[in-house]
């Protein structure tokens, strides 16, 4: 009986992250920096002919499209500074105590999962809105802007994919910390 | 033994443990009973939130000439944010009614063993967590410019007209937060059974 124990405290106090999980969480970091830094400097000017009177010909005024002209796109460049930062963190935090604590172990789960949920919801608002840009709302009278942005439109594509890639990636921590939790029983 | 020793595991809690099941058992229980409360609390906020958007719709009457009157309808389904919100928090709620019927059963079987239902318990919960998270804000963006407008595009605010559709989109939205955050909570529980199951030993 005193040997088997012997045997379980060996496999507990060894590292509970691996190579696996040091590698996604630095694509996480990746994925997530180059999404909010693709929206955060995100800007486009156009001009649009605009006929005030019919007689005249049509006058060229100047627009601008910047990512904080919606609240979505900031809470999206936000959300993703955030989740930057947190991965930077645990890693820095998992190098330096090698895995071996695990107070610090039981803390980056919990916040890995206030990520996932994180990321996510800034993915569905931003592609909410982008929906509204690229397609309109008759029934609210709302007017596609894509036509005339497109180049900031397809930005904010690429960056919405990019950070949908970094949640799943937060997503695969957490399996491969489920099942370290569960293998080792 | 407090459960602060769990989590910081030493030689001597190691050994400590080698004469308390039935501790462990009853413990355990405690922590299925909050699990299937949780979780129908889940069902029912996701419910309600349904309902409650399901129900928002208003008429409003305009006068374009004098005598001649438009009926203007705000519904739901005319943005494809809500939809997707409608879709999801069914979804949540259907699982929500899955999740109790196992999670009591296993609470009533003889043995106490629940790690193997918590691990599956947390992939989808957290899965779950990510969708009802992005259907909340996919609809709180959508309801927001509703609400305030948004002067750059020219989209024009429609919650100083649509007053109660706008008020039953917001109960909503706020009744699907509380979901969200009922699945943390959830995943955090199959979190600390799962890693007191380790360190227990």
């Amino acid at each position: 009986m005193e040997t088997q124990y012997k045997d379980v405290e060996v496999v507990n106090r060894g590292s509970s992250f691996n190579g696996k999980d040091l590698t996604l969480r630095f694509l996480a970091l990746t994925l997530t920096l180059i999404a909010a830094v693709l929206l955060g400097v995100d800007k486009e000017t156009t001009t649009v002919a605009i006929t005030l009177v019919p007689s005249l010909p049509p006058v060229d005024l100047p627009v601008t499209a910047k990512w904080t002209h919606m609240s979505a796109f900031v809470y999206f460049v936000i959300a993703n500074a955030i989740s930057c930062t947190y991965a930077a963190t645990s890693l820095i935090v998992i190098l330096a105590t090698s895995g071996k604590n695990k107070l610090a172990s039981l803390v980056i789960i919990i916040l890995d999962i206030v990520m996932v949920a994180l990321l996510f919801s800034a993915v569905g608002a931003t592609s909410s809105i982008g929906l509204i840009g690229y397609k309109g709302n008759s029934h609210v009278h709302w007017d596609k802007v894509c036509n005339v942005f497109n180049k900031f439109c397809h930005q904010v594509a690429i960056a919405v994919f990019l950070s949908f890639a970094g949640s799943i990636t937060y997503l695969l921590l957490i399996v491969i910390s489920a099942l370290k939790l569960h293998k080792k029983f | 033994m407090s459960s602060f020793d769990a989590i910081i595991p030493t030689q001597a809690n190691a050994v400590k443990s080698s004469g308390s099941p039935p501790e462990y058992k009853s413990s355990t229980k405690k922590f299925e009973v909050f699990d299937a409360a949780l979780r129908v609390l889940l069902f029912a906020t996701a419910l309600v939130a349904i309902i409650v958007m399901a129900t928002s719709k208003q008429t409003k009457v305009f006068t374009l000439l004098p005598g001649m009157t438009v009926l203007v309808v705000a519904k739901f389904d005319q943005s494809p944010a809500f939809i997707y919100f409608v879709a999801a928090l069914s979804v949540a709620c259907l699982y929500s009614i899955i999740t109790v019927v196992l999670s009591i059963l296993a609470s009533m079987k003889k043995g106490g063993d629940t790690s193997n239902l918590h691990f599956y318990f947390m992939m989808f919960d957290v899965l779950l967590l990510g969708i009802v998270a992005s259907a909340t804000s996919a609809a709180g963006g959508v309801a927001y410019i509703g609400l305030k407008g948004n002067s750059h595009t020219g989209w024009a605010k429609i919650c100083n007209v649509y007053g109660s559709f706008c008020f039953h989109v917001a109960a909503s939205i706020v009744l699907s937060l509380i979901s969200s955050i009922t699945l943390l909570l959830l995943v955090w529980l199959s979190i600390y059974v799962l890693f007191k199951k380790i360190t227990r030993r």
